[in-house]
Order: structure tokens, then sequence, then C-alpha cells
């Protein structure tokens, strides 16, 4: 496959095929990311010559995480061991990849979380400076970008630029612990999912309403609690399984959220075999819910609201004592 | 005579008080729809008020008052009085106390007009609507008609004022038909949000406010200081009503949302209109508080029905007008039914809940009738009575005004640069 439309040929042919199975799905997502990301190099160099240093393309958010799900938007970006010349190539890469990505069935990413932007595409010498600002700065933005970056993983080139940074950024937070509770402020905001009378609050209003918000009412729980215990544990994957099973002999009692997070991602495909595009992906429309999946989906949530309680508590504890 | 001018001078007071609450509706309205449309809203209730005095004067009153038959009052057109007999009101007093009311309604008639009605068609409801749409309502209840000849109960207006102005309203906003946004071609509805929960929140407490003398001086003297007993229901009413909503809202959705809290407010004042002079106040708790309960759920259905209703007239006046009504009929005090008979829940049997109901019915029903009819009428010969598409857009303030309410938030559509 040398092209593009081949490529996203075959990723519509093969992705039937894997649809139910989460880890089929997702290590097809990274063939055909992977090999997106191959053409659009070769098409680069073409134009633009060979690359001007070594380099890493990396995957973040639902890709970085292995937790793609049938449809996914952009989150991606390139760290390169060169000087600032270097920048104007891979930013052509960068925006290449995002074009390519985009054709082959994945949508640009809204916050422009992309190796097209500068933001994300950088010398290893300026992401070690882009991690330390953030954190200094330790905003809500700051942050927010911040957990983007440690939701990443290499598709394509040396994984150790990566966990270069990683550790650069667990040792800067375990010097000033204070670091992990603004990040779990960061995260605090849960959308509540069940009312008080145990009912599922679906969208009220606009084309969405009778539908439920999946990712922010019960992926985001499990996922940001492991991403805090991951920062705790110096833990570089980015997939929240992994993650789980990294802090398994520290903390048991996380651990055994983990069977219901593998539940939440069979859950999530088991309803997304009909869905169209990437807006419609983590939404659940209420009336297509039977009895028990709605008592399934209460209980994964109510776990997921758990797991975030009892992580929060283990970070204040932890941290207090550090303070 | 001295208590008949501390009479007079209350009902001026309350009178002041009434027209103050078209200021509450000026910011209800407003705070609730779009900034493109805030002039309007703000000027088209002045000018309407304007138009409201005028035909009161001239036939609201005497088709109210006036001596008549038992639909409609047929003397005292042109209405002004400088007399004073020494005992009671004074004509003017009386007649201007009357008048506010009849404002009151009109404007919330308007509220179904909100955000797409031509102004041209504001003028002509206004008189239409002050001629003959609430007075004969209120001929029926207060003017010595039918109703009142049955032992209607309805102290300061839950039918004649908030059941006519919502049934009103309910027609324009059928007439009119929903505002460009608001459903989507697979039905769910949008949330068209209004641009300012302060200016609503300052509406409600200054409707709240002005409904201490809608209520308070509608026992029109001072002696006893019974109005003191009807304001402290008419407070615990809107207290109940706001807090149950609240909590309504926060169990079905999970958020406490701050128009249906302010829209629970309302329905207690509401549901208490009727009921302030003849309950006891733990039962204005109770009826404040299912004001406040049944508010939540009448937003839903009318919005479920596709029917557009911008400042949620028709579920606070319509839904809890008629809740106020008909509560008079379970929960009347006897010694407090100066008209009528006492409630079911103090031994008065249905009798009174089965008077409310015909007035809630025939007068709901007629004000919806002859307001959709006249509306009708009006669509097909001013060629609509809502604007165009592209009017409606741009916002009422540029198309019916010529300039912006906020002038400086919104770029003028002309104002685009050249090359």
């Amino acid at each position: 496959m040398n092209n593009y439309t081949d490529i996203s040929h075959w990723r519509q042919e093969s992705i039937k095929h894997v649809s139910t199975n989460h880890y089929n799905l997702n290590t097809l997502h990274d063939e055909v990311i992977r090999k997106t990301v191959e053409v659009a190099m070769k098409k680069v160099q073409r134009e633009w010559g060979s690359s001007p240093a070594p380099f890493a393309f990396f995957l973040m958010g639902s890709a970085g995480r292995f937790e793609q799900s049938v449809w996914s938007d952009q989150d991606h970006g390139i760290i390169f061991d060169g000087n600032a010349d270097c920048e104007e190539y891979f930013l052509k890469l960068g925006s290449e990849i995002a074009v390519a990505l985009e054709m082959v069935g994945y949508e640009t990413c809204e916050g422009k979380v992309m190796a097209s932007n500068p933001l994300w595409c950088q010398s290893i010498a300026d992401w070690k400076q882009q991690i330390s600002d953030w954190l200094e700065e330790a905003s809500w933005t700051s942050l927010r970008h911040f957990s983007t970056f440690i939701d990443s993983r290499v598709l394509v080139g040396d994984n150790n630029f990566i966990n270069e940074i990683k550790k650069l950024a667990f040792t800067i937070i375990n010097n000033e612990p204070r670091l992990y509770l603004r990040l779990v402020e960061n995260v605090d905001f849960i959308k509540k999912g069940v009312g008080v009378l145990g009912q599922l609050l679906p969208e009220s209003s606009g084309e969405q309403s009778g539908k439920i918000q999946l990712k922010q009412t019960t992926f985001f729980p499990y996922v940001n609690s492991l991403r805090l215990l991951a920062l705790k544990e110096s833990v570089t994957d980015s997939s929240t399984i992994a993650r789980f099973n990294k802090i398994k002999e520290k903390y048991p009692s996380i651990y055994s959220f983990e069977k219901y997070f593998i539940q939440l991602l069979q859950f999530r495909l088991n309803f997304q075999q009909d869905v169209r595009s990437y807006q419609q992906v983590h939404l659940i429309p209420l009336d297509k819910l039977t009895k028990q999946n709605k008592k399934e989906l209460k209980l994964l949530m109510k776990k997921g609201y758990d797991l975030f309680s009892d992580t929060k508590k283990i970070i204040e504890n932890e941290c207090s004592a550090w303070l | 005579m001295e208590i008949a001018l501390m009479d007079n001078l209350w009902v001026v007071i309350g009178t002041f008080l009434v027209f103050l609450m078209l200021g509450g509706f000026i910011l209800l309205e407003a705070g609730s729809t779009r900034m493109k449309n805030a002039g309007h809203i703000a000027g088209k209730t002045i000018f309407t008020a304007g138009i409201g005095s005028l035909v009161f004067w001239a036939v609201g009153y005497g088709f109210i008052y006036g001596d008549g038959n038992w639909f409609i009052g047929l003397s005292n057109f042109f209405y002004g009085d400088a007399s004073f007999s020494g005992e009671g009101l004074s004509p003017a007093v009386d007649f201007m106390f009357q008048m506010m009311f009849a404002l009151v309604a009109m404007t919330i008639a308007f509220g179904g007009f909100a955000e797409r009605a031509k102004l041209s068609s504001y003028v002509i409801f206004a008189i239409l609507f002050s001629a003959v749409i609430y007075p004969v309502v209120a001929h029926w209840i207060w003017g010595g008609g039918w109703l009142a000849d049955h032992g209607k109960q309805d102290f300061a207006g839950s039918t004649v004022v908030h059941l006519t102005g919502a049934m009103a309203a309910l027609a324009a906003t059928l007439v009119l038909k929903p505002r460009i946004g608001k459903y989507n071609k697979d039905g769910s509805s949008n949330d068209l949000a209004g641009h300012n929960q302060v200016f609503t929140a300052l509406g409600v407490l200054l409707l709240w406010v002005g409904w201490f003398g809608f209520n308070g001086a509608s026992t029109f003297a001072v002696e006893g200081a019974f109005f003191g007993f009807a304001i402290l229901n008419t407070q615990l009413a809107a207290a109940a009503g706001a807090i149950v909503a609240m909590f309504v809202a926060w169990v079905l959705t999970g958020k406490a949302d701050v128009p249906t809290t302010l829209n629970g407010a309302l329905a207690g004042l509401v549901a208490i209109t009727a009921p302030a002079g003849f309950v006891n106040p733990w039962a204005a708790v109770v009826i404040g508080a299912i004001g406040g309960f049944i508010v939540v759920f009448s937003m839903k259905m009318f919005d479920k029905a596709k029917i557009d209703d911008p400042i949620f007239a028709l579920s606070v006046h319509g839904t809890v007008g008629v809740w106020g009504t008909l509560a008079n009929g379970l929960f009347t005090v006897p010694e407090f039914a100066f008209t009528g008979q006492a409630g079911l829940f103090y031994g008065g049997g249905f009798t009174q809940l089965g008077v409310q109901a015909l007035g809630v019915v025939t007068s709901g029903l007629y004000a919806f009738v002859v307001a959709f009819v006249i509306l009708k009428v009006m669509d097909k010969v001013m060629g609509g009575i809502r604007v165009t598409e592209e009017e409606e857009i741009v916002g009422l303030d540029l198309s019916e005004h010529g300039g912006y309410g906020y002038p400086e938030n919104i770029p003028h559509p002309n104002d685009q640069k050249g090359a």
C-alpha cells in the first residue's frame, strides 16, 4: 500500500472484522496509522529530502492509551534529536501526517494536538524545557497539556525519546509533591452520569439529547485515576490496562477495578457497531439500552467514581505525608 | 374617613408595586432571551404598557366593572372620576389598581411572542387583548359576571391575570411556531439559552417584591391588617417554589439549573395568587412547593410537544395558574372564605373545587380561543405576524428598531470591512 486511498480502503475493509475485539481493533488502528505515517514520510522525503535528524512519532489520547474505539480523532506529536533548524522539516512532516490521517479516516483534533502544531513537534531539548515549563506554570491548561503528553507512546521511531522525557517529568513531580494535588484538581470535575434516584442522566438538549456521554461520565474516572497513579509510581506505560498491572502490587485495592475497566471497553464496543462518525462514538442512546445494559452501565459508572475517590484519597494521604 | 384614606393609600402603594412588576418582566424576558433581541424585548414592554393603559381607560374598565350582563360590563367607558365618597376606594385609585393587573396579564401574553413576532403584531394584539380578552374573563370573576355568582375564588388573579395571559401566550406561540434553531430535524430540542441570568434573577426578585402589592393590596383595605397575612403567604409560597424547583432539577438532571430555580420562585408566586387570602401559611408552603414541582415537568412537557415557550410563560403562568386556582378548592379555610366555600380539606367537599375547575376551564378556553382567532386573522390580514427569517436571524433589535440593545457587543451586519 503506497497511497492513502489504498490504506483507507484497507482500513474500512478490515475494521469490520475486528470491531468487537478491543485488542485486535487497536492493533489494527496502530497498523493503519503506522502505514500512513510511512507513506507520509516517503512523500515528504521525496519533496524535502531525508530527515535531518533521528525522530520519534508518538500517539496520545485514546490512541496513546491503546484504547481507541471504532472511530477516533488524531492526537499525535513528534520528538526529534536535533537543533531548531530541523523544526521546519518535521512540521512539514507533521502536517502531511495530519492530512494523510484525515484522508484515511481519523478526524483532525479540534484542540490541535497534532504534530503539525509547533507545540507538539519539538526537539528533545525543547520538549524537556516544555515539560518543565508546564509543571512550573501548573495552570489548568498547562496541566491538561502535560496529562495529554503523559498518555503518549511511540509508534514510529525510538521509544527512548519519550521515556527520557517522562522520567524527567517524574523527577520534577517527585521533588514537588504539591503537583500531584494540582493534577488531581485538574481532573476532579466528573460529569455526572447517574442521578440521585439512580437514573442515568443523558444529555438534555440539542441533537445529542437522550444520549449518554460515555467518555466524560464513565471513561474519564478510570483513565484519570490510573494516569495519576502512574505518575506517582513513575510508570512510563500509557495504556490504562498496563498501568493497572504496574501498580497492582502496591495498590491491590485499585487493581481490583481493572476488571470493570475491561468490561467498560467491551461495553462501549458493543454499542458502536452502527456508529458512522467520530462525533457519535462516545454517545450511547438511552433508548437502545436494555434494562440489563442500564444496570451494567450504572455499575461501571459507580465503580469508576469509587476508583477515582480511592485514588484521590491515596494521593492526598501520601502527599500530605510528604509535604 | 381616616381608615378609608389609609385604604386608598395602601392600594396606591400596591398600584406602584404592581406597575413595577413590568420592570421585573423587562429584566426577566430580556435576560431569558438572546442579546440581539434585548432592546426590543425591553422597549416593547414600555410601549405596549402605553397602549394597554389607553385601551383599558377607553373600554377595558367598562367591560369589566360597568353595568352589563353575565358576560360583560357595558358602561363606565373612558373612565375618569375625581369623586370620593369618603368610604372605600376612590374610583380613580380603584381604576389605577385594576389597570395594572390588565397590563401584567398583557405582558404575560407577550411572552409567547418573544424573539420572532413583528412589532406591529404587538401593537394590534395589545389593543385587542386589553379590549376583548382580559376584560371579559375579569368581568366573569371580579366584575359580577357569571363565575362570581358561582362563588369562584381568585384572590389576586391566578386565573384572571396569569391563566388568561398564559392562554393568549399559548395561542401566540402556536400561531408563530418555534424560533429558528429551536428544534432539530430529528425532533430534538436545542437550549437557546437566555443571554443574562443575572437580569433574569433580578427580574424575578423585582416581580417577587411587586407581588406583595399584587396580593397584599388585593385586600383593598387596611382594616384588620389582613394584607400582612396575604403577604406572608406570598413569601412562603415563593420560597417553597424556588427550593423545590431547584431540588427537582438537581434530582432529574444532576444540576441545580438556575433558570429552573427562578421559574420555581415565580411558580410559587403564581400558585399563591388565587389562594393568598384564603389559606393558612402551612398550606401556602404546600401550594408553592407543588407549584415549584409541576413547573419543572410542565417546561419539559411543552418542550417535548415542540411548543416553543422562550420565557416559560405557559408553564409558570398557565400550568401553575391552573394549580393555584384549584388549590383554593382544597385548602380554603372556612373563616377566610369571604366568597365561595371552604376547601376539600376543611370539610367543604368538592363544591369549591368544582367551581374552581369550572372557572379554569371556561376562562382558559375563552382566552385561548379568542386569542387564537384574533392572531390567525391578524396573521392573514397582516401578511404574517412573524418577522422574516433574515430579520429573526439578525435580531429584532435591528430589524424592528434599527439599533441593537447592546450596540458595542454585536457588530452591525453592514459594517463589513472592504478590501
